[in-house]
């Protein structure tokens, strides 16, 4: 994982670069915390690939220059057939936000539905058929 | 990587020339057609003949800066219409496939490094120039924005104990002709330094008068200034140019550039008509 | 299901009941169907976008027309910017990566398939929330796209109109950010074997590149939204004009609005990228160097925002435009290894290469406009007039939509089995090139003329300035009447189009997906082909050519592997 994590550890140095350069020529708060935060982002994504990546073993297949196909046979993971979750969950997300706008009882309506919703969404590959 | 010719100069490429000449006069004069150019603005590349001393600093930076960038077009539209024409399919033999040529990658990374350096210290310097204000400018106007006409104050010319000099207008209404009563009047002397000061009382506007060659935002809580000495006589309009609700495009202006002497005139005048009046007009 | 059960199901014969496609399609979790429901919802609001503009055309015919009133006219330009850049191109990228990424690095499908589709709804729920304000008593939005403060405070715009503008765009910024997420676990995790980050194709590497720029931008969209939303709603005086709220705004906003520009013209950039070889029968050249080139432009971005704001007088001049000048020097780059790309190749114009072809003549003219508004002087002369309205849509036209259907006529293979007719393509490219160009072109004029953006009129303007408008306004009709080439086009194919029996109907494609089924399987690969280098489905198909192999490297890392 060094090259995923380098590459965001070198936009978090670089970002880090530019923010104090602009902090020290025009003392503008916004922009200088903006900045700093997306400093923070790239330095915490990377740090964290390349903190992690070091469990893994050192040239996973796809580092390989020389990997070959057959390294990768076996289960990828799970990947859900089809679900009608991300429906109700988007339609709930959307009366949620409409309810901002329009009024207090339909953002308290459409909170509820989130919070079924995301209940089901998680708890999807758990219940019923795919319990254990 | 020597160029692989199956077959000798002249008979094809005459007949590519011969079709592809014709279509490129064609667009050519469409293109033509489209830009509506007048001869007397391809010199100054589309820009309004400036009537201030900094807008012509700005004008000489635009002609600059078109030059560099019409000759960069011309080389990369001239390679992608030479690689259309020259490279067209003409076997099925595979090309040599070429995957990097670092000499080359290296030029075209360094060559526009320094291009736009260049470009760079051109525009440091003249922004510089643009944005000074002296410390005792000759006129000093103090421009008022709101929804959606322009108020102009000259407080060095009093008309009471607490009040001066003040033009204020409306918005234009649809069907006037923009040259009539109505629009707010802004009078200034040429060959004088004249000061701006830009606030607004409720939203965004923005100064625009299109001979200055420039602009600035009204920005409620954030003043602006900016200095002009305008070079010719005139009359102009004047427009805002940041959305600032229902009516912005009626949110118009008038200037007036006269001689100092005129100007002076103009300010007396107007002092005994409002001072009489007792307040602004 | 893992890949071997699938391919069981599939030898069985599936029963269709009316109405089961589309059941299929509003549950799935395989990428390509959520990559076919986002480009078919951003083709629809391009059309809604388009045919606003052309609404805003025809009322710009005349200097004093009356065919809209101030206030429709004023949510049309607001709706119209709104849509197409968020509720158009945003959501085409995302639909672009989901069809393509994938296959591209070998995978079965993203890293999380239900929050893929779920991002898709979010997307969908949020635009129809902003089409629906239409409808509202008040009409839609009528702030201008960038939402300047104070005037969109519940003082300056009340209505409900704004508060849905604001909470569709929190929605749908919701679903962009989540499948930001989605793609780079994708490509950080679930690479095949062989697949190095550096023989990944350049689409997928600006893929990598602009959900990136989604997590470092929409973010603060989403948290100036809500924080506008408050200020709306609850009384909060943030962004009121004597806290400095409206440079606040300003700064904040354009924080994410550069990126976002960026996040539409990346993966577009990819797509002309990965066109390109196939059609001049040479691999890409210089591909270190377009990536190299690439991440520059993706961390240039976040560094300048405020040149959109020069003219407020409140930033940092020097720094901003420094900033902006650097930028075009990796562009230009990028512009020089697509033309090396072409340089010496066998090339055909099929419509796919045409559309790319244009891209390449228009993005030039916006991207040297764009060199000129670098300039603060120059930009106190012309921002806020039709100058800018043509350079940007110059770069963005140019980009989005000409490289989107230079995609649609390279993909439509590999998405639905058939190709698109290759006649209609060409009358559609031809429609589309010269209907932009006679609307855009004027523009630039007209700007410097003196009339300013967002205008409902234009009084008091030089006669040559209505015919030049005049002249826009057709060109623009031109270029609508030119998609329904492409819709026709479209419609025959599905009903008649002949069947592609090949993996890489093109001949000379490069990328992972051409070694795979026109459509792909459910989990995209019943076999993957060894990978060796940047084109391992040329590889594949011609494993005979060994001009340009990159033979040395090859043979130095096998003998270090006998070691």
């Amino acid at each position: 994982m060094k090259v995923e994590g380098l590459l965001l550890l070198g936009c978090a140095l670089f970002f880090a670069v530019s923010d104090v350069i602009y902090w020290v020529f025009s003392h503008d708060p916004t922009g200088t915390t903006a900045l700093a935060l997306a400093v923070g982002l790239a330095f915490l994504s990377g740090f964290y690939i390349l903190f992690t990546g070091r469990r893994l073993p050192q040239k996973r297949p796809e580092d390989d220059h020389e990997g070959e196909i057959y390294q990768g046979t076996g289960e990828l993971g799970f990947f859900s057939p089809h679900s009608w979750w991300p429906l109700f969950m988007g339609l709930a997300a959307a009366t949620a936000a409409l309810g901002v706008a329009v009024g207090w009882w339909l953002f308290l309506i459409g909170m509820l539905a989130v919070v079924l919703s995301a209940i089901g969404f998680v708890f999807e590959y758990y219940r019923g058929h795919y319990a254990h | 990587m020597s160029p692989n010719r199956s077959s000798p100069r002249g008979g094809p490429t005459a007949r590519r020339l011969r079709r592809w000449v014709p279509r490129a006069a064609l667009m050519a004069g469409l293109l033509v057609l489209t830009t509506g150019c007048k001869s007397s603005a391809f010199t100054r590349m589309g820009m309004v003949p400036p009537v201030t001393k900094q807008g012509k600093v700005v004008l000489t930076l635009w002609q600059g800066s078109w030059i560099a960038a019409w000759a960069v077009g011309a080389v990369v539209w001239g390679l992608i219409v030479a690689a259309v024409i020259f490279y067209r399919k003409r076997s099925d033999r595979l090309p040599h496939q070429v995957r990097y040529n670092l000499p080359i990658e290296i030029t075209y990374t360094v060559l526009p490094f320094i291009m736009v350096g260049v470009l760079f210290f051109f525009t440091a310097r003249d922004e510089n120039y643009i944005n000074k204000t002296s410390a005792h400018p000759d006129v000093i106007v103090n421009v008022t924005g709101f929804q959606w006409s322009w108020q102009f104050d000259y407080p060095q010319y009093k008309t009471g104990a607490t009040s001066d000099v003040t033009q204020r207008g409306n918005m234009w209404l649809p069907g006037t002709n923009v040259a009539t009563d109505g629009l707010p009047m802004l009078e200034i002397p040429e060959n004088e330094t004249v000061l701006f000061n830009l606030t607004s009382v409720d939203v965004d506007h923005a100064f625009w008068i299109v001979p200055f060659e420039f602009k600035r935002d009204l920005i409620p809580g954030h003043p602006n200034h900016f200095e002009v000495t305008p070079t010719s006589t005139g009359t102009f309009t004047g427009r805002c140019t940041e959305l600032c609700g229902l009516y912005h495009s009626r949110m118009l202006f008038r200037v007036k550039i006269v001689t100092p002497a005129e100007f002076r005139q103009w300010i007396s005048t107007q002092q005994a008509q409002q001072s009489a009046s007792g307040g602004t007009q | 299901m893992t890949a071997t059960e699938q391919q069981q199901v599939l030898t069985e014969p599936r029963p269709y009941r009316k109405g089961s496609i589309l059941a299929d399609w509003l549950s799935s979790t395989d990428h390509k169907i959520i990559g076919h429901l986002y480009l078919i919802t951003s083709f629809f609001f391009f059309l809604a976008g388009g045919l606003m503009a052309m609404f805003m055309r025809a009322q710009l015919l005349e200097p004093n027309s009356h065919l809209v009133s101030d206030q429709v006219y004023n949510e049309l330009f607001t709706m119209h910017g709104t849509i197409m850049l968020l509720l158009f191109a945003t959501p085409l990228f995302v639909g672009y990566a989901n069809e393509i990424m994938p296959l591209q690095i070998g995978s079965p499908d993203v890293a999380f398939p239900r929050l893929n589709l779920l991002s898709y709804y979010m997307f969908a729920f949020g635009g129809l929330i902003l089409l629906a304000s239409f409808l509202t008593p008040g009409g839609a939005a009528a702030f201008g796209w960038y939402a300047y403060a104070p005037l969109t405070s519940a003082q300056y715009s009340p209505g409900l109109g704004g508060d849905m503008w604001i909470m569709g765009l929190v929605l749908s910024g919701l679903g962009t950010i989540l499948s930001g997420v989605n793609f780079i676990t994708t490509i950080f995790c679930m690479r095949c074997p062989g697949m190095t980050m550096f023989r990944m194709p350049i689409f997928t590497w600006n893929i990598l590149l602009t959900s990136m720029l989604v997590l470092l931008a929409f973010p603060v969209l989403a948290a100036a939204l809500l924080v506008l939303e408050i200020d709306r709603k609850f009384g909060a005086q943030v962004f009121s004009a004597n806290s400095g709220g409206a440079i606040l705004w300003q700064h904040l906003f354009w924080f994410f609005g550069h990126p976002e520009v960026y996040i539409v013209a990346l993966p577009f950039f990819g797509i002309a990228t990965e066109i390109l070889p196939v059609f001049s029968r040479k691999p890409l050249f210089g591909y270190k160097t377009l990536v190299a080139a690439t991440i520059a432009i993706a961390g240039l971005s976040t560094t300048v925002w405020a040149h959109h704001m020069f003219t407020t007088g409140a930033v940092l001049l020097p720094f901003f435009s420094f900033m902006t000048f650097l930028i075009a020097v990796p562009t230009g780059i990028k512009f020089f290894n697509w033309v090396g790309t072409m340089w010496r190749g066998q090339l055909t114009f099929e419509p796919a290469m045409l559309f790319i072809i244009g891209f390449l003549v228009v993005f030039l003219f916006g991207g040297l406009t764009g060199v000129i508004l670098a300039s603060p002087p120059l930009d106190f002369a012309v921002s806020d007039s039709y100058f800018v309205v043509a350079h940007f849509h110059y770069v963005l036209f140019g980009t989005v939509v000409f490289c989107m259907f230079g995609g649609f006529y390279f993909w439509w293979p590999k998405w639905t089995g058939k190709m698109l007719d290759n006649t209609l393509g060409k009358w559609h490219f031809w429609g589309v090139f010269i209907g932009f160009n006679m609307t855009f072109l004027v523009q630039h004029w007209i700007g410097m003329e003196g009339m300013p953006r967002r205008v409902a009129n234009y009084p008091g303007l030089p006669g040559n300035v209505t015919t030049l408008n005049q002249i826009s306004s057709i060109g623009s009709f031109i270029l609508g009447a030119s998609t329904l080439i492409f819709l026709y086009n479209v419609y025959k194919t599905w009903k008649s189009g002949e069947r592609v029996t090949a993996d890489d109907p093109w001949g000379f494609s490069n990328s992972l997906e051409w070694a795979t089924s026109c459509p792909p399987p459910r989990h995209n690969f019943t076999s993957i082909p060894r990978i060796r280098s940047e084109r391992p489905a040329f590889d594949l198909h011609y494993p005979h050519i060994t001009s340009g192999r990159d033979r040395e490297a090859e043979q130095q890392s096998i003998a270090a592997g006998r070691q």
